[in-house]
Protein backbone atom coordinates (compact mmCIF):
# COMPACT_ATOMS: atom_id res chain seq x y z
CA UNK A 1 0.00 0.00 0.00
CA UNK A 2 2.78 2.33 1.00
CA UNK A 3 4.85 1.50 -2.07
CA UNK A 4 1.92 2.35 -4.25
CA UNK A 5 1.74 5.72 -2.56
CA UNK A 6 5.39 6.55 -3.12
CA UNK A 7 5.31 5.75 -6.80
CA UNK A 8 2.38 8.08 -7.16
CA UNK A 9 4.40 10.81 -5.48
CA UNK A 10 7.28 10.19 -7.86
CA UNK A 11 4.97 10.68 -10.81
CA UNK A 12 3.71 14.01 -9.53
CA UNK A 13 7.29 15.32 -9.28
CA UNK A 14 7.72 14.77 -13.00
CA UNK A 15 4.82 17.13 -13.72
CA UNK A 16 5.50 20.34 -15.53
CA UNK A 17 5.68 23.12 -12.97
CA UNK A 18 5.30 26.78 -13.65
CA UNK A 19 8.47 28.86 -13.44
CA UNK A 20 8.59 31.40 -10.66
CA UNK A 21 10.00 34.86 -11.16
CA UNK A 22 12.32 35.84 -8.37
CA UNK A 23 13.55 39.37 -7.93
CA UNK A 24 16.98 39.51 -6.41
CA UNK A 25 17.87 43.01 -5.46
CA UNK A 26 18.09 45.86 -6.29
CA UNK A 27 21.11 45.34 -4.14
CA UNK A 28 24.22 43.29 -4.03
CA UNK A 29 24.65 40.97 -1.11
CA UNK A 30 28.02 42.44 -0.31
CA UNK A 31 27.35 45.99 -1.43
CA UNK A 32 29.56 46.18 -4.47
CA UNK A 33 26.84 48.49 -5.66
CA UNK A 34 23.24 48.13 -6.66
CA UNK A 35 22.26 45.33 -9.02
CA UNK A 36 18.93 43.68 -9.64
CA UNK A 37 18.53 40.20 -11.04
CA UNK A 38 15.24 39.01 -12.45
CA UNK A 39 15.52 35.25 -12.25
CA UNK A 40 13.01 32.75 -13.52
CA UNK A 41 13.50 29.72 -11.36
CA UNK A 42 12.16 26.23 -11.53
CA UNK A 43 12.64 24.74 -8.11
CA UNK A 44 16.27 25.26 -7.25
CA UNK A 45 17.44 25.88 -10.80
CA UNK A 46 17.36 29.08 -12.74
CA UNK A 47 16.02 28.86 -16.26
CA UNK A 48 16.54 32.47 -17.20
CA UNK A 49 18.38 35.29 -15.45
CA UNK A 50 18.23 38.89 -16.56
CA UNK A 51 20.44 41.44 -14.82
CA UNK A 52 18.93 44.90 -14.58
CA UNK A 53 21.65 47.50 -14.40
CA UNK A 54 21.69 51.25 -14.28
CA UNK A 55 20.95 51.92 -10.62
CA UNK A 56 24.42 53.35 -10.17
CA UNK A 57 24.41 55.36 -13.39
CA UNK A 58 26.00 58.72 -12.73
CA UNK A 59 26.50 59.76 -16.33
CA UNK A 60 30.25 60.15 -16.19
CA UNK A 61 30.68 60.09 -19.95
CA UNK A 62 28.30 63.03 -20.24
CA UNK A 63 29.71 64.83 -17.20
CA UNK A 64 33.17 64.60 -18.73
CA UNK A 65 31.98 66.57 -21.75
CA UNK A 66 31.28 69.67 -19.67
CA UNK A 67 34.47 69.61 -17.64
CA UNK A 68 38.06 70.52 -18.29
CA UNK A 69 40.75 67.87 -18.53
CA UNK A 70 42.18 68.45 -15.03
CA UNK A 71 38.68 68.16 -13.57
CA UNK A 72 37.96 64.84 -15.26
CA UNK A 73 40.58 62.94 -13.26
CA UNK A 74 38.32 63.56 -10.27
CA UNK A 75 35.48 61.85 -12.07
CA UNK A 76 37.35 58.88 -13.50
CA UNK A 77 38.61 58.10 -9.99
CA UNK A 78 35.09 57.16 -9.07
CA UNK A 79 34.30 54.73 -11.88
CA UNK A 80 35.73 51.71 -10.11
CA UNK A 81 36.14 53.07 -6.64
CA UNK A 82 37.94 50.02 -5.34
CA UNK A 83 40.94 50.83 -7.52
CA UNK A 84 40.69 54.55 -8.11
CA UNK A 85 44.28 55.13 -9.07
CA UNK A 86 44.27 52.56 -11.86
CA UNK A 87 41.35 54.34 -13.54
CA UNK A 88 43.19 57.63 -13.81
CA UNK A 89 46.21 56.36 -15.68
CA UNK A 90 44.68 55.36 -19.05
CA UNK A 91 42.70 58.60 -19.26
CA UNK A 92 45.75 60.71 -18.56
CA UNK A 93 47.80 58.68 -21.05
CA UNK A 94 45.10 59.20 -23.69
CA UNK A 95 45.19 62.98 -23.19
CA UNK A 96 49.00 62.95 -23.19
CA UNK A 97 49.11 61.05 -26.46
CA UNK A 98 46.83 63.57 -28.15
CA UNK A 99 48.95 66.42 -26.83
CA UNK A 100 52.16 64.70 -27.80
CA UNK A 101 53.74 64.92 -24.36
CA UNK A 102 55.25 62.09 -22.40
CA UNK A 103 55.58 61.89 -18.65
CA UNK A 104 59.16 61.76 -17.33
CA UNK A 105 60.42 58.31 -16.28
CA UNK A 106 60.15 58.94 -12.55
CA UNK A 107 56.51 60.00 -12.89
CA UNK A 108 55.78 56.90 -14.96
CA UNK A 109 57.36 54.64 -12.36
CA UNK A 110 55.42 56.30 -9.56
CA UNK A 111 52.27 55.68 -11.61
CA UNK A 112 53.27 52.07 -12.04
CA UNK A 113 53.93 51.49 -8.35
CA UNK A 114 50.66 53.11 -7.30
CA UNK A 115 48.69 51.27 -10.00
CA UNK A 116 50.00 47.96 -8.72
CA UNK A 117 49.09 49.04 -5.20
CA UNK A 118 45.59 49.76 -6.41
CA UNK A 119 45.55 46.28 -7.93
CA UNK A 120 46.61 44.73 -4.65
CA UNK A 121 44.00 46.62 -2.68
CA UNK A 122 41.29 45.74 -5.20
CA UNK A 123 42.16 42.05 -5.15
CA UNK A 124 42.34 42.11 -1.37
CA UNK A 125 38.76 43.39 -1.29
CA UNK A 126 37.88 40.35 -3.37
CA UNK A 127 39.86 38.12 -1.00
CA UNK A 128 37.85 39.65 1.83
CA UNK A 129 34.39 39.66 0.33
CA UNK A 130 34.33 36.43 -1.61
CA UNK A 131 34.78 34.00 1.28
CA UNK A 132 32.37 36.20 3.24
CA UNK A 133 29.75 35.72 0.56
CA UNK A 134 30.27 31.99 0.88
CA UNK A 135 29.93 32.16 4.65
CA UNK A 136 33.51 32.45 5.88
CA UNK A 137 33.92 35.67 7.84
CA UNK A 138 37.49 35.28 9.09
CA UNK A 139 39.48 35.91 5.86
CA UNK A 140 37.78 39.31 5.66
CA UNK A 141 39.74 40.63 8.62
CA UNK A 142 43.07 39.37 7.35
CA UNK A 143 42.54 40.78 3.88
CA UNK A 144 41.15 44.13 4.99
CA UNK A 145 43.95 44.59 7.53
CA UNK A 146 46.46 44.22 4.72
CA UNK A 147 44.46 46.42 2.38
CA UNK A 148 44.53 49.14 5.00
CA UNK A 149 48.29 48.97 5.03
CA UNK A 150 48.46 49.36 1.25
CA UNK A 151 45.89 52.17 1.25
CA UNK A 152 47.86 54.00 3.93
CA UNK A 153 50.88 53.92 1.64
CA UNK A 154 48.77 55.20 -1.25
CA UNK A 155 47.48 57.94 1.01
CA UNK A 156 50.93 58.90 2.19
CA UNK A 157 51.90 59.66 -1.42
CA UNK A 158 48.70 61.04 -2.90
CA UNK A 159 46.68 62.28 0.06
CA UNK A 160 43.68 60.15 -0.80
CA UNK A 161 42.87 56.58 0.06
CA UNK A 162 40.22 55.84 -2.54
CA UNK A 163 40.35 58.80 -4.87
CA UNK A 164 44.02 59.73 -5.19
CA UNK A 165 43.70 62.31 -8.00
CA UNK A 166 47.47 62.38 -8.21
CA UNK A 167 47.99 62.08 -11.97
CA UNK A 168 48.37 65.20 -14.00
CA UNK A 169 48.69 65.53 -17.73
CA UNK A 170 52.44 65.29 -18.27
CA UNK A 171 53.32 63.51 -15.04
CA UNK A 172 52.20 63.32 -11.45
CA UNK A 173 51.30 66.18 -9.14
CA UNK A 174 54.58 68.10 -8.89
CA UNK A 175 53.96 70.75 -6.23
CA UNK A 176 51.53 71.50 -3.45
CA UNK A 177 49.93 74.55 -5.07
CA UNK A 178 50.63 77.54 -7.30
CA UNK A 179 51.29 80.17 -4.61
CA UNK A 180 54.69 81.73 -3.85
CA UNK A 181 55.30 79.51 -0.81
CA UNK A 182 53.42 76.39 -1.84
CA UNK A 183 55.11 76.31 -5.25
CA UNK A 184 58.30 75.33 -3.44
CA UNK A 185 56.66 72.45 -1.57
CA UNK A 186 57.42 69.53 -3.87
CA UNK A 187 55.03 66.61 -3.90
CA UNK A 188 57.56 63.87 -4.56
CA UNK A 189 57.06 60.54 -2.80
CA UNK A 190 57.70 60.84 0.96
CA UNK A 191 61.17 60.02 2.28
CA UNK A 192 60.13 56.88 4.12
CA UNK A 193 57.91 55.57 1.35
CA UNK A 194 60.32 53.18 -0.33
CA UNK A 195 61.36 51.46 2.89
CA UNK A 196 57.77 51.26 4.11
CA UNK A 197 56.66 49.79 0.80
CA UNK A 198 59.31 47.10 0.94
CA UNK A 199 58.15 46.21 4.44
CA UNK A 200 54.50 46.28 3.42
CA UNK A 201 55.10 43.98 0.45
CA UNK A 202 56.63 41.40 2.80
CA UNK A 203 53.53 41.64 4.95
CA UNK A 204 51.22 41.41 1.95
CA UNK A 205 52.95 38.22 0.86
CA UNK A 206 52.74 36.67 4.30
CA UNK A 207 49.05 37.58 4.40
CA UNK A 208 48.61 35.85 1.05
CA UNK A 209 50.08 32.82 2.74
CA UNK A 210 47.66 33.18 5.64
CA UNK A 211 44.67 33.60 3.36
CA UNK A 212 45.73 30.55 1.40
CA UNK A 213 45.97 28.56 4.61
CA UNK A 214 42.63 29.85 5.78
CA UNK A 215 40.65 29.34 2.61
CA UNK A 216 42.37 27.10 0.11
CA UNK A 217 42.20 23.92 2.13
CA UNK A 218 38.72 24.47 3.43
CA UNK A 219 36.45 21.67 2.28
CA UNK A 220 33.32 23.82 2.32
CA UNK A 221 34.97 26.50 0.22
CA UNK A 222 36.30 23.93 -2.23
CA UNK A 223 32.92 22.25 -2.55
CA UNK A 224 31.23 25.54 -3.26
CA UNK A 225 33.73 26.79 -5.84
CA UNK A 226 35.30 23.83 -7.65
CA UNK A 227 33.48 23.14 -10.87
CA UNK A 228 30.93 25.87 -10.20
CA UNK A 229 30.31 28.59 -12.77
CA UNK A 230 32.65 27.28 -15.43
CA UNK A 231 33.37 29.78 -18.21
CA UNK A 232 35.04 28.14 -21.21
CA UNK A 233 37.69 30.32 -22.77
CA UNK A 234 35.81 30.75 -26.09
CA UNK A 235 32.69 31.90 -24.26
CA UNK A 236 34.75 34.29 -22.15
CA UNK A 237 36.35 35.78 -25.24
CA UNK A 238 33.06 36.11 -27.11
CA UNK A 239 31.44 37.95 -24.22
CA UNK A 240 34.40 40.29 -23.86
CA UNK A 241 35.31 39.01 -20.42
CA UNK A 242 38.74 40.30 -19.51
CA UNK A 243 41.20 40.50 -16.69
CA UNK A 244 41.49 37.80 -14.03
CA UNK A 245 38.22 36.21 -15.17
CA UNK A 246 39.62 35.61 -18.64
CA UNK A 247 42.94 34.39 -17.28
CA UNK A 248 41.14 31.98 -14.97
CA UNK A 249 39.66 30.38 -18.08
CA UNK A 250 43.15 29.65 -19.33
CA UNK A 251 43.90 32.54 -21.67
CA UNK A 252 47.08 34.30 -20.63
CA UNK A 253 46.13 37.68 -22.04
CA UNK A 254 47.42 40.61 -20.04
CA UNK A 255 47.71 44.15 -21.39
CA UNK A 256 50.63 44.79 -19.08
CA UNK A 257 52.64 42.50 -21.33
CA UNK A 258 51.29 43.69 -24.67
CA UNK A 259 50.52 47.39 -24.26
CA UNK A 260 52.79 50.29 -23.42
CA UNK A 261 50.67 52.64 -21.34
CA UNK A 262 53.08 52.14 -18.45
CA UNK A 263 56.72 50.96 -18.64
CA UNK A 264 56.04 47.33 -17.73
CA UNK A 265 58.41 45.89 -20.32
CA UNK A 266 61.49 45.85 -18.10
CA UNK A 267 59.77 43.93 -15.33
CA UNK A 268 59.92 40.28 -14.56
CA UNK A 269 56.53 38.90 -13.61
CA UNK A 270 54.29 35.98 -14.50
CA UNK A 271 50.73 35.88 -15.72
CA UNK A 272 48.89 33.31 -13.62
CA UNK A 273 46.28 31.37 -15.57
CA UNK A 274 43.65 28.93 -14.41
CA UNK A 275 42.71 25.64 -16.00
CA UNK A 276 38.98 25.15 -15.69
CA UNK A 277 37.58 28.66 -15.53
CA UNK A 278 35.50 27.89 -12.47
CA UNK A 279 35.03 30.02 -9.35
CA UNK A 280 38.00 28.39 -7.68
CA UNK A 281 40.33 29.34 -10.53
CA UNK A 282 39.11 32.91 -10.45
CA UNK A 283 39.85 33.07 -6.73
CA UNK A 284 43.24 31.48 -7.19
CA UNK A 285 44.29 33.72 -10.12
CA UNK A 286 43.55 36.81 -8.06
CA UNK A 287 45.54 35.53 -5.10
CA UNK A 288 48.47 34.81 -7.40
CA UNK A 289 48.15 38.27 -8.98
CA UNK A 290 48.58 39.90 -5.59
CA UNK A 291 51.90 38.10 -5.28
CA UNK A 292 52.94 39.10 -8.79
CA UNK A 293 52.01 42.72 -8.10
CA UNK A 294 54.10 42.66 -4.96
CA UNK A 295 56.93 41.33 -7.09
CA UNK A 296 56.52 44.17 -9.60
CA UNK A 297 56.42 46.79 -6.84
CA UNK A 298 59.60 45.40 -5.29
CA UNK A 299 61.44 45.63 -8.61
CA UNK A 300 60.04 49.10 -9.24
CA UNK A 301 61.12 50.61 -5.93
CA UNK A 302 64.55 49.09 -6.29
CA UNK A 303 65.13 50.74 -9.62
CA UNK A 304 63.03 53.91 -9.48
CA UNK A 305 64.75 56.60 -11.57
CA UNK A 306 65.28 60.11 -10.26
CA UNK A 307 64.33 63.20 -12.17
CA UNK A 308 61.43 65.58 -12.60
CA UNK A 309 57.81 64.65 -11.88
CA UNK A 310 56.25 66.72 -14.60
CA UNK A 311 56.92 67.34 -18.26
CA UNK A 312 56.50 70.82 -19.69
CA UNK A 313 52.83 71.44 -20.36
CA UNK A 314 50.98 74.71 -20.89
CA UNK A 315 49.31 76.22 -17.84
CA UNK A 316 45.88 75.99 -19.41
CA UNK A 317 45.55 72.55 -20.90
CA UNK A 318 44.03 72.36 -24.35
CA UNK A 319 44.17 69.07 -26.16
CA UNK A 320 44.58 69.29 -29.95
CA UNK A 321 41.82 67.91 -32.14
CA UNK A 322 41.96 64.21 -32.73
CA UNK A 323 40.89 60.94 -31.22
CA UNK A 324 42.65 58.10 -29.51
CA UNK A 325 41.91 54.93 -27.64
CA UNK A 326 44.03 53.81 -24.72
CA UNK A 327 43.45 50.47 -23.04
CA UNK A 328 44.92 49.37 -19.77
CA UNK A 329 44.93 46.32 -17.58
CA UNK A 330 42.89 47.33 -14.56
CA UNK A 331 42.39 45.08 -11.55
CA UNK A 332 38.93 44.17 -12.81
CA UNK A 333 39.94 43.71 -16.43
CA UNK A 334 40.47 45.78 -19.51
CA UNK A 335 39.71 49.46 -19.14
CA UNK A 336 39.71 51.73 -22.16
CA UNK A 337 39.10 55.38 -22.84
CA UNK A 338 38.11 56.59 -26.28
CA UNK A 339 38.89 60.27 -26.17
CA UNK A 340 37.64 62.57 -28.92
CA UNK A 341 38.87 66.12 -28.79
CA UNK A 342 37.92 69.09 -30.94
CA UNK A 343 40.71 71.16 -29.49
CA UNK A 344 38.90 72.73 -26.56
CA UNK A 345 39.38 72.78 -22.82
CA UNK A 346 37.42 69.58 -22.40
CA UNK A 347 36.79 66.47 -24.48
CA UNK A 348 34.08 66.35 -27.12
CA UNK A 349 33.36 62.76 -26.20
CA UNK A 350 34.79 60.35 -23.69
CA UNK A 351 33.73 56.76 -24.19
CA UNK A 352 34.61 54.58 -21.24
CA UNK A 353 35.06 50.87 -21.75
CA UNK A 354 34.87 49.52 -18.25
CA UNK A 355 35.85 46.01 -17.34
CA UNK A 356 32.98 45.12 -15.05
CA UNK A 357 30.32 45.93 -17.64
CA UNK A 358 31.64 43.32 -20.06
CA UNK A 359 32.37 40.87 -17.28
CA UNK A 360 28.84 41.19 -15.96
CA UNK A 361 27.33 40.62 -19.40
CA UNK A 362 28.17 36.94 -19.15
CA UNK A 363 25.88 36.54 -16.13
CA UNK A 364 22.72 35.52 -18.07
CA UNK A 365 24.68 32.79 -19.83
CA UNK A 366 26.56 31.51 -16.83
CA UNK A 367 23.63 31.61 -14.42
CA UNK A 368 21.32 29.73 -16.76
CA UNK A 369 20.78 26.34 -15.23
CA UNK A 370 22.69 27.24 -12.09
CA UNK A 371 21.41 26.41 -8.65
CA UNK A 372 20.04 29.36 -6.74
CA UNK A 373 22.54 28.93 -3.86
CA UNK A 374 25.34 29.05 -6.44
CA UNK A 375 24.24 32.48 -7.63
CA UNK A 376 26.24 34.25 -4.98
CA UNK A 377 29.27 32.03 -5.51
CA UNK A 378 29.27 32.76 -9.23
CA UNK A 379 28.45 36.46 -9.04
CA UNK A 380 30.99 37.05 -6.31
CA UNK A 381 33.72 35.29 -8.27
CA UNK A 382 33.22 37.57 -11.28
CA UNK A 383 34.19 40.45 -8.96
CA UNK A 384 32.37 43.35 -10.49
CA UNK A 385 31.85 46.77 -9.01
CA UNK A 386 28.57 48.33 -9.99
CA UNK A 387 30.11 51.76 -10.27
CA UNK A 388 32.29 50.28 -12.96
CA UNK A 389 29.28 48.68 -14.67
CA UNK A 390 27.00 51.70 -14.80
CA UNK A 391 29.52 54.53 -14.78
CA UNK B 1 18.17 17.38 -1.80
CA UNK B 2 19.23 14.15 -3.37
CA UNK B 3 20.17 11.48 -0.87
CA UNK B 4 23.25 10.56 -2.87
CA UNK B 5 24.47 14.07 -2.18
CA UNK B 6 24.84 13.23 1.47
CA UNK B 7 27.21 10.43 0.65
CA UNK B 8 29.54 12.90 -1.04
CA UNK B 9 30.05 14.79 2.19
CA UNK B 10 33.41 13.79 3.58
CA UNK B 11 34.72 14.47 7.06
CA UNK B 12 36.79 17.67 7.31
CA UNK B 13 40.42 17.17 6.51
CA UNK B 14 43.62 19.01 7.25
CA UNK B 15 42.54 22.03 5.24
CA UNK B 16 40.24 23.21 7.97
CA UNK B 17 42.88 22.53 10.61
CA UNK B 18 45.44 24.75 8.88
CA UNK B 19 42.82 27.48 8.75
CA UNK B 20 42.17 27.06 12.45
CA UNK B 21 45.88 27.35 13.11
CA UNK B 22 46.01 30.78 11.45
CA UNK B 23 43.02 31.97 13.45
CA UNK B 24 44.41 30.59 16.68
CA UNK B 25 47.88 32.15 16.35
CA UNK B 26 46.30 35.50 15.54
CA UNK B 27 44.14 35.21 18.63
CA UNK B 28 47.18 34.42 20.78
CA UNK B 29 49.08 37.35 19.34
CA UNK B 30 46.22 39.71 20.12
CA UNK B 31 45.93 38.38 23.66
CA UNK B 32 49.65 38.75 24.14
CA UNK B 33 49.39 42.35 22.99
CA UNK B 34 46.55 43.15 25.35
CA UNK B 35 48.06 41.40 28.37
CA UNK B 36 51.56 42.80 27.92
CA UNK B 37 50.30 46.32 27.27
CA UNK B 38 51.61 46.37 23.73
CA UNK B 39 55.13 45.05 24.32
CA UNK B 40 54.75 41.79 22.42
CA UNK B 41 52.23 40.52 19.96
CA UNK B 42 50.16 42.41 17.47
CA UNK B 43 46.92 44.26 17.37
CA UNK B 44 45.60 45.84 14.21
CA UNK B 45 42.85 48.10 15.50
CA UNK B 46 42.51 50.97 17.93
CA UNK B 47 39.62 51.76 20.26
CA UNK B 48 38.51 54.69 18.13
CA UNK B 49 36.74 57.39 20.09
CA UNK B 50 39.18 56.95 22.98
CA UNK B 51 42.34 56.49 20.92
CA UNK B 52 42.71 58.37 17.68
CA UNK B 53 44.92 57.45 14.78
CA UNK B 54 46.27 60.49 12.98
CA UNK B 55 46.13 60.24 9.20
CA UNK B 56 49.28 60.86 7.19
CA UNK B 57 50.24 64.55 6.88
CA UNK B 58 49.30 64.64 3.22
CA UNK B 59 45.81 63.29 3.86
CA UNK B 60 43.10 65.38 2.27
CA UNK B 61 40.79 65.78 5.24
CA UNK B 62 39.40 69.28 5.14
CA UNK B 63 40.33 72.55 3.44
CA UNK B 64 41.52 75.50 5.49
CA UNK B 65 41.29 79.13 4.33
CA UNK B 66 43.68 81.94 5.14
CA UNK B 67 41.28 84.87 4.78
CA UNK B 68 43.91 87.60 4.62
CA UNK B 69 45.68 85.96 1.70
CA UNK B 70 42.55 85.62 -0.42
CA UNK B 71 42.13 88.20 -3.16
CA UNK B 72 38.68 87.05 -4.35
CA UNK B 73 40.09 86.02 -7.72
CA UNK B 74 37.54 83.17 -7.97
CA UNK B 75 40.04 80.78 -9.56
CA UNK B 76 39.18 78.08 -7.02
CA UNK B 77 35.44 78.48 -7.48
CA UNK B 78 35.79 78.30 -11.26
CA UNK B 79 38.05 75.27 -11.32
CA UNK B 80 35.99 73.23 -8.86
CA UNK B 81 34.58 70.19 -10.70
CA UNK B 82 31.25 70.39 -8.92
CA UNK B 83 31.14 74.08 -8.12
CA UNK B 84 30.79 73.75 -4.36
CA UNK B 85 32.72 76.93 -3.46
CA UNK B 86 30.65 80.06 -3.03
CA UNK B 87 32.53 83.36 -3.00
CA UNK B 88 31.28 86.92 -2.71
CA UNK B 89 33.39 89.98 -2.25
CA UNK B 90 33.52 93.73 -2.68
CA UNK B 91 36.13 96.35 -3.41
CA UNK B 92 37.30 98.46 -0.49
CA UNK B 93 39.28 101.65 -0.83
CA UNK B 94 42.31 101.38 1.39
CA UNK B 95 44.19 104.49 2.50
CA UNK B 96 47.55 104.97 0.80
CA UNK B 97 50.32 102.89 2.31
CA UNK B 98 52.77 105.80 2.36
CA UNK B 99 52.09 109.54 2.52
CA UNK B 100 51.56 111.07 -0.87
CA UNK B 101 50.47 107.79 -2.46
CA UNK B 102 47.05 107.25 -3.83
CA UNK B 103 44.37 105.11 -2.19
CA UNK B 104 44.22 101.53 -3.45
CA UNK B 105 41.20 99.41 -4.12
CA UNK B 106 41.46 96.03 -2.46
CA UNK B 107 39.07 93.14 -2.88
CA UNK B 108 37.63 91.93 0.41
CA UNK B 109 35.89 88.67 1.14
CA UNK B 110 32.26 88.81 2.18
CA UNK B 111 31.52 85.16 1.85
CA UNK B 112 33.66 82.09 1.29
CA UNK B 113 31.67 78.91 1.79
CA UNK B 114 32.66 75.36 0.93
CA UNK B 115 29.84 72.87 0.81
CA UNK B 116 31.45 69.69 2.09
CA UNK B 117 28.29 67.77 1.31
CA UNK B 118 29.15 68.35 -2.36
CA UNK B 119 32.94 68.50 -2.22
CA UNK B 120 34.75 65.64 -3.96
CA UNK B 121 38.02 66.26 -2.08
CA UNK B 122 39.99 66.45 -5.31
CA UNK B 123 42.15 69.37 -4.20
CA UNK B 124 42.05 71.30 -7.47
CA UNK B 125 41.07 74.49 -5.61
CA UNK B 126 44.10 74.21 -3.33
CA UNK B 127 46.28 73.49 -6.32
CA UNK B 128 45.24 76.49 -8.44
CA UNK B 129 45.30 79.09 -5.66
CA UNK B 130 48.06 81.54 -6.66
CA UNK B 131 48.09 83.41 -3.34
CA UNK B 132 48.55 80.60 -0.76
CA UNK B 133 45.10 81.03 0.72
CA UNK B 134 43.89 77.41 0.69
CA UNK B 135 45.52 74.46 2.45
CA UNK B 136 44.72 70.85 3.15
CA UNK B 137 44.62 69.55 6.68
CA UNK B 138 44.33 65.89 7.71
CA UNK B 139 41.54 66.69 10.18
CA UNK B 140 38.51 64.47 9.61
CA UNK B 141 36.11 64.83 12.54
CA UNK B 142 33.43 67.15 11.26
CA UNK B 143 30.56 64.88 10.32
CA UNK B 144 27.04 66.17 10.94
CA UNK B 145 23.54 64.82 11.26
CA UNK B 146 22.20 67.31 8.71
CA UNK B 147 23.31 68.56 5.34
CA UNK B 148 23.09 72.22 6.35
CA UNK B 149 26.06 72.40 8.75
CA UNK B 150 28.25 70.72 6.15
CA UNK B 151 28.47 74.18 4.57
CA UNK B 152 31.51 75.66 6.26
CA UNK B 153 31.68 79.46 6.25
CA UNK B 154 34.85 81.51 6.05
CA UNK B 155 35.35 81.75 9.81
CA UNK B 156 35.09 78.01 10.26
CA UNK B 157 37.48 77.49 7.34
CA UNK B 158 39.87 79.96 8.98
CA UNK B 159 39.73 77.88 12.18
CA UNK B 160 41.02 74.86 10.28
CA UNK B 161 44.26 76.78 9.64
CA UNK B 162 45.42 75.71 13.11
CA UNK B 163 45.53 72.11 11.95
CA UNK B 164 47.61 72.57 8.78
CA UNK B 165 50.62 70.27 9.22
CA UNK B 166 54.19 71.45 9.48
CA UNK B 167 55.77 71.99 6.07
CA UNK B 168 52.33 71.39 4.52
CA UNK B 169 52.97 67.66 4.75
CA UNK B 170 54.40 67.83 1.26
CA UNK B 171 57.82 66.54 2.22
CA UNK B 172 57.03 63.83 4.72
Amino acid sequence: MLAHHLSEAAVSVELETEGMTLNIGPQHPSTHGVLRLVATIDGERATDVRPVIGYMHRGYEKLAEVRTYPQITTIVNRIDWVSGFANEVPFIVAAERLMGVEAPPRAQWIRLVLTEMARISSHLVFMASYPLELGAATPLFFALRERERVLDLLESVTGGRFHPNFNRIGGVKPVYAAGPVTKKAGMDIPAAFLAETRDAMDKVESTCEEIENLVAGNEVFLARTKGVGVIPVEKAASYGVSGPNLRASGCGFDLRKTSDYLPYDGFDFDIPTGENGDCWDRWWVRLEEIRQSARIIRQAIDGIPSGPLQAKVPRIIKVPAGETYVRAENPKGEMGYHLVSLGGLGPYRLKIRSASFSNLSILPWILQGALVPDFIAIMGSIDFVLGDVDR
Amino acid sequence: MKLSGLRNLRPPKLGILSGMRVTFTTMLRTWAFNLSGGKVGLRSTVNYPKIKEMPVPRARGVIALEQDACTVCMLCARSCPDWCIYIEGHKEIKPPSRPGGRPRARATLDRFDIDYALCMYCGICVEVCPFDALFWTPEYEYSEYDMGPMMHDMDRLQDWMKTVPEGLGAQS
